[in-house]
């Protein structure tokens, strides 16, 4: 049990240490959703006070750092995957199943690096908000909040990553998916409040369940309302993380078995 | 004292009907080095790969160190060692960083990990880039670092997957040399593919030669060859003279496969045969380029059991590499 906790994290450093190690694949997406952020914030800075219904916050900044940690976690899921992938591509994964390691430790190790990555790349865009001037009005405990549902949404994301490496067992096919992921991000209350929105748009990121994560990471943010949408935000992410981790369990179960 | 390695009618089938081995059979004593020699696609690997646990047999059954591949897969993995095919080593690491991984995947104490990777990484030359990453090493440092991995853990039983495919001479060479150091001293038994006649030649004890997914001929390489018999002359025509010259040595030696430009005879009466099929090429109008008496080879071990040369085959590959020595 101790042995299967340390190999998991020895593989979890593995994932986080080779990942650092490949700028050219995180680069642009670290950057990129700060750019993303830097723009609505320059092009909407004034949007709180003159869009009709949006929400009383201090500044476009402040609403927009969930929308990027968001993004984030999204990106990092395809990476985790892709990653997987090219273990599986390369032959790693078989040194590792050839390798008298614990079986949970080869999959969890991975996912956890996922989440720590995820969290390091969270507490980043924070920290570079908060640096132009943005602020968390929930304090310390509301960062911890928005790490923690970003960690959770990573695992999400990594599982969700993870299986379709499992089942296609290719890199390209894990990238592949990324649009999905995107356009699944932009009808959402990702980037702008549902407040603001109409029609079929409204409709679609009523029904998102990315509207109600965001919009739980953004209450501790700007501050304010009810601490429900956190509480539902938290409870979401995590049943759709333990679907995805089911999901990605299932895979790797089904592709030992059948290899 | 149980076979290290022990299969009974292994059976491999894939999707779509392909059955990649046939009905495989090895018992394979401890402490003997034994080389599975065959082209590309015979079933060497999927072989490998089921007696390390990484593919389920669809068929038969096969005990590795007394534990079955299936039912006992962890007790195997704990037994064995293993560097399969293309060296695959993440890139992004160092050599150092590899063997402190696999350490813990194998549960070593941090200590005798780290001991025995130094020890691993000086007798396999390997020191002075143990903290480089791996993508900077050449083919053969790859090669002696995955063979490190795979004995960190001091296994009884180690398989290698064509382990110097690729690799030039010295490298090769060194890892030869291991690879018998490791049998001499260690008593490990050593599984190994291959397609090359000349490392199953000088490494192994006994050699199992597979085509088509089913092993052909076993034995000793002596053993092999004295089986068929007699030095072979294989004879280099201009090409489109080969059914001529054929015709015109019909009756001075029995006829063996050849490739382009070449016809094959096997002599029984060897080099006294000559003077008479230089008379009968000239004869029939045919110079020949070349004449070359070899006693046999597991090539013609090969060529015997399967109509096929095992050189022809690989001849593309090869050609890039070093040219291996087909008759000595």
């Amino acid at each position: 049990m101790i042995l299967a906790l340390r190999q998991t994290v020895a593989l979890a450093r593995r994932s986080v240490v080779n990942t650092i190690r490949l700028p050219q694949a995180w680069f642009p997406a670290l950057f990129f959703p700060l750019v993303l952020m830097s723009i609505f914030t320059g092009s909407f800075g004034d949007a709180p006070g003159n869009l009709p219904g949006f929400p009383p916050v201090r500044g476009f900044l402040d609403f927009a750092i969930a929308g990027a940690v968001l993004q984030g976690m999204l990106i990092g899921g395809t990476t985790a995957g892709a990653a997987f992938a090219l273990d599986i591509e390369g032959g790693f994964f078989d040194r590792l199943v050839a390798s008298p390691a614990s079986r949970v430790a080869i999959l969890f190790g991975r996912l956890l690096g996922a989440v720590v990555l995820a969290m390091g790349q969270a507490l980043l865009y924070i920290g570079i908000a908060v640096i132009f001037g943005a602020r968390i009005e929930n304090g310390p405990l509301g960062l911890l909040v928005v790490l923690v549902i970003a960690g959770v949404l990573a695992m999400m994301t990594g599982g969700i990553g993870i299986f379709l490496a499992l089942r296609t067992g290719s890199a390209e096919a894990v990238q592949g998916t990324f649009p999905l992921f995107f356009i699944l991000l932009f009808f959402s209350s990702a980037f702008f409040p549902r407040e603001t929105m109409t029609g079929w748009f409204r409709t679609l990121a009523d029904l998102n369940p990315i509207s109600y994560i965001v919009e739980g990471m953004r209450e501790q943010i700007v501050g304010g309302a009810a601490a429900g949408a956190t509480a539902f935000a938290l409870a979401l992410a995590a049943a759709l993380a333990l679907a995805a981790v089911a999901a990605c369990s299932w895979a790797y179960v089904r592709r030992l078995a059948t290899a | 004292m149980p076979p290290a390695v022990e299969a009974h009618g292994l059976v491999r089938d894939f999707k779509g009907g392909v059955r990649a081995v046939d009905g495989v059979d090895l018992a394979i004593p401890e402490g003997e080095v034994y080389g599975f020699l065959g082209p590309n696609g015979a079933g060497k690997s999927t072989t490998v790969r089921m007696l390390t646990t990484l593919l389920r047999p669809t068929g038969g059954t096969a005990r590795v160190a007394g534990h079955d591949v299936v039912r006992d897969a962890g007790a195997v993995r704990r037994a064995i060692g293993v560097a399969l095919q293309d060296a695959a080593i993440d890139p992004l690491m160092s050599g150092r960083e590899l063997l402190r991984l696999q350490t813990i995947l194998h549960g070593l104490g941090w200590a005798t990990g780290r001991a025995r990777a130094s020890e691993l990484l000086d007798r396999l030359e390997l020191t002075g880039a143990a903290d480089r990453r791996v993508g900077t090493y050449s083919g053969g440092m790859r090669r002696r670092l995955d063979l490190a991995l795979a004995l960190l853990h001091e296994p009884k039983i180690l398989f290698l997957d064509e382990p110097t495919a690729g690799l030039d001479p010295p490298s090769r060479r060194t890892l030869w040399e291991e690879v018998r150091r490791l049998n001499r001293e260690a008593g490990t038994t050593v599984f190994l593919t291959t397609q090359y006649l000349e490392e199953a030649d000088q490494l192994a004890a006994r050699v199992g030669i597979i085509d088509g997914g089913k092993i052909v001929a076993e034995g000793t390489p002596a053993a092999l060859k004295a089986e068929v018999g007699d030095p072979t002359l294989t004879i280099t025509v201009p090409v489109g003279d080969e059914e001529a010259s054929r015709a015109a040595l019909a009756g001075l030696g029995a006829a063996a496969p050849g490739g382009e430009g070449q016809v094959c005879l096997r002599l029984p009466s060897g080099a006294a045969a000559l003077p008479a099929i230089v008379r009968a090429l000239d004869a029939a109008g045919i110079s020949p380029s070349g004449l070359d008496l070899a006693q046999p080879s597991l090539d013609d071990v090969f060529a015997a059991k399967t109509g096929r040369r095992l050189e022809a085959e690989d001849g593309a590959e090869r050609s890039a590499g070093e040219p291996l020595a087909a008759t000595p």
